[in-house]
């Protein structure tokens, strides 16, 4: 594989693409000032959007769970002086749910393989994880499932039930979207995605593109 | 030894089908330059001093490509022990019979990219009288890598499953593909070493943090249905039970034994879910137990796991399996053949060998003199057997769980 630099798309261009493909994101606007009237419903996140910055959340970049107007100017002010060459993106707050993380990668045998994990810090501290090589079946994806400790939502587990059948459909058009070769998709990271019993919604996407030129 | 012996084979008059080149990496590839004017079909280089040892063996190696491209000669090796093929006698292994045994004819292709564990496998499992269908060392794999062996595995009358030992993997796509054809025909068994967390990939991805090369082999195996094993003792073990037994309909299990001890053991592992997946008590119906009951002591258990105690005989096996093979809610049985018990001998492998007929059977003997005489009889019956609960549970898991997959995916 060449050793060529891979460039990320800004989230926003990310979560129109996946919205393109029938993939929930939430509703949002991206704007250097703050408009008159966002059209959107709070609470909203606040994010910087740079595709100079990869992790925002390391640097101070995302304020969640903005419940006013009034609160939302006044961090849109603090963001400015943060990050005064960037734009920024408000975003509709997901309603809360059960969090998964979804993801692309190539693997050196295998090529292009998609994840499935519970998501949060439990990604990492339990390593729940299942993988398997893109496309995928909807047996596949039900098997991913079924793989990891978040399978217990999908029946519903201590007033949390996840509609398991949207989580499918997410992990079929990921892996459609990927064997499609429209994008020269290099990675994906869906994290979180927030799945409740009415469906799934992508909360924060990252995308990286091969360099091909 | 009164062989005739040529200086050189170009010179040989007839036609070759396989080279045994024993010399060393220089001179093998010299070796290899004048089999490919004879055009022998086949050449094994055994020698080490390859691309195992840096530049100057990997120009060596690639020495070896050049001078195979566009011929018909194919090579096996470097660095291999070659081959055994029990059926037509074939074994270019140079180690000596009074140091390793070589298994008797089988079922089971066995395939290795190290020499010496494929060697060292090979003489362990003669200890219960194991045959395999051949043996194939594909060492540096200038040539012929697993791809090739597994898809000859594919279409040898004599081969019914097929186990591989590999380090690497060569070609990742054609093997994804290859291995889901083959293992919905014969059933596959992996093992992979190399599985300690690569810690190259970038950090800048969540999903790379998690991707470790041994999860996504893990995810690619499940994909395919492969059977995983994780040591060199699974990888015979489960390699013979998909290759003596078709995969039962479902996961319920019927236990029957003579020591209440290996019964509940025997439950509590295979109803725990691990690495080879669970499967499930059968449930008996009263009909059923009730009829159960007339072979057996009073105070004996017909509930599953059955307990035929002490009193367990060949004739009560043979009833109670009779039983469970006609019954609807048994997907396959386990049944223990120990020793302790004075009505146990050799005779139990006949009623095992006649349920076998009709449903999935894994057997279990746990001990040293008769429990030993009783694996080898049901080896040479080809009905799988172990010597410990823990092997008996894991064999029947990968059955139920390959059965499984089969059904989910056998029609893709």
């Amino acid at each position: 594989m060449s050793e060529a630099k891979q460039v990320s798309m800004l989230e926003k261009d990310a979560k129109e693409l996946l919205s393109k493909h029938g993939i929930t994101v939430p509703r949002s606007i991206m704007s250097r000032d703050l408009p008159d009237s966002s059209g959107l419903h709070f609470p909203v996140v606040l994010k910087v959007s740079d595709d100079s910055i990869l992790h925002k959340t390391d640097v101070g970049g995302v304020v969640l769970n903005i419940g006013s107007r009034e609160a939302l100017e006044k961090e849109f002010k603090a963001m400015k002086l943060k990050f005064p060459q960037s734009a920024y993106l408000v975003e509709e707050m997901a309603p809360p749910g059960v969090e998964f993380i979804i993801g692309i990668i190539k693997d050196r045998d295998f090529g292009n393989v998609i994840m499935l994990g519970s998501g949060g810090i439990f990604t990492e501290l339990y390593e729940d994880v299942s993988f398997r090589k893109v496309p995928i079946s909807s047996s596949d994806a039900t098997e991913m499932i079924s793989e990891i400790a978040s399978r217990r939502f999908c029946h519903g587990f201590r007033g949390k039930k996840v509609n398991c059948d949207s989580l499918v459909e997410l992990l079929l058009n990921i892996s459609r979207i990927v064997e499609s070769n429209l994008y020269p998709i290099y990675s994906i990271d869906l994290n979180p995605v927030i799945a409740s019993e009415k469906g799934v919604i992508v909360a924060d996407a990252k995308i990286l593109l091969a360099n091909t030129i | 030894m009164r062989l005739k012996c040529y200086p050189s084979v170009e010179e040989i008059p007839s036609e070759v089908d396989l080279a045994v080149i024993t010399l060393p990496a220089k001179q093998a590839v010299v070796a290899l330059e004048q089999s490919v004017r004879k055009k022998v079909h086949f050449v094994i280089i055994v020698a080490g001093g390859f691309s195992e040892t840096g530049d100057e063996g990997k120009n060596l190696e690639q020495m070896i490509r050049d001078l195979i491209r566009g011929t018909e000669t194919r090579v096996i090796g470097p660095n291999t022990v070659g081959v055994l093929f029990p059926y037509t006698g074939l074994n270019t292994a140079l180690t000596p019979n009074d140091r390793l045994f070589f298994p008797g004819r089988g079922e089971v292709g066995f395939l290795s990219q190290s020499g010496a564990l494929g060697l060292l496998v090979m003489d362990s499992i003669t200890e219960y009288g194991m045959g395999i269908s051949g043996f194939i060392n594909i060492g540096n794999r200038a040539d012929l890598g697993e791809i090739d062996a597994l898809e000859l595995f594919e279409v040898d009358q004599n081969t019914k499953s097929v186990v591989m030992y590999l380090e690497s993997i060569s070609d990742g796509e054609s093997f994804f593909k290859s291995l889901k054809r083959v293992n919905r025909k014969k059933p596959v068994v992996v093992l992979k070493t190399g599985r300690s967390r690569e810690s190259t990939r970038a950090a800048a991805s969540h999903t790379g943090a998690m991707a470790s090369n041994d999860r996504v082999f893990g995810g690619v195996l499940k994909q395919v249905g492969v059977t995983r094993a994780f040591d060199e003792t699974e990888l015979l073990d489960f390699g013979r039970v998909l290759a003596y037994q078709k995969p039962p309909a479902g996961k319920r299990v019927a236990v029957i034994t003579t020591a209440g001890g290996v019964g509940v053991l025997t439950t509590d592992l295979l109803t725990s879910t691990d690495a080879h997946g669970r499967c499930e008590m059968a449930n008996f119906s009263e009909e059923e137990e009730a009829e159960m009951r007339k072979f057996v002591l009073p105070f004996a258990s017909v509930a599953n796991p059955i307990d035929l105690t002490a009193d367990g005989s060949t004739e009560a096996y043979g009833s109670i399996l009779d039983i469970l093979v006609r019954s609807p809610y048994v997907d396959a049985i386990i049944a223990y053949a120990l020793p302790q018990t004075p009505k146990i001998n050799l005779d139990i492998v006949s009623p095992l060998t006649v349920a076998a007929r009709s449903k999935p059977v894994v057997a279990g003997a746990i001990g040293n003199r008769l429990s030993k005489d009783i694996l080898r009889e049901l080896e040479v019956a080809r009905i799988p057997a172990y010597p410990s609960v823990s092997r008996t549970v894991a064999a029947m898991k990968v059955l139920c769980e390959y059965g499984e997959y089969m059904r989910r995916h056998g029609n893709e």
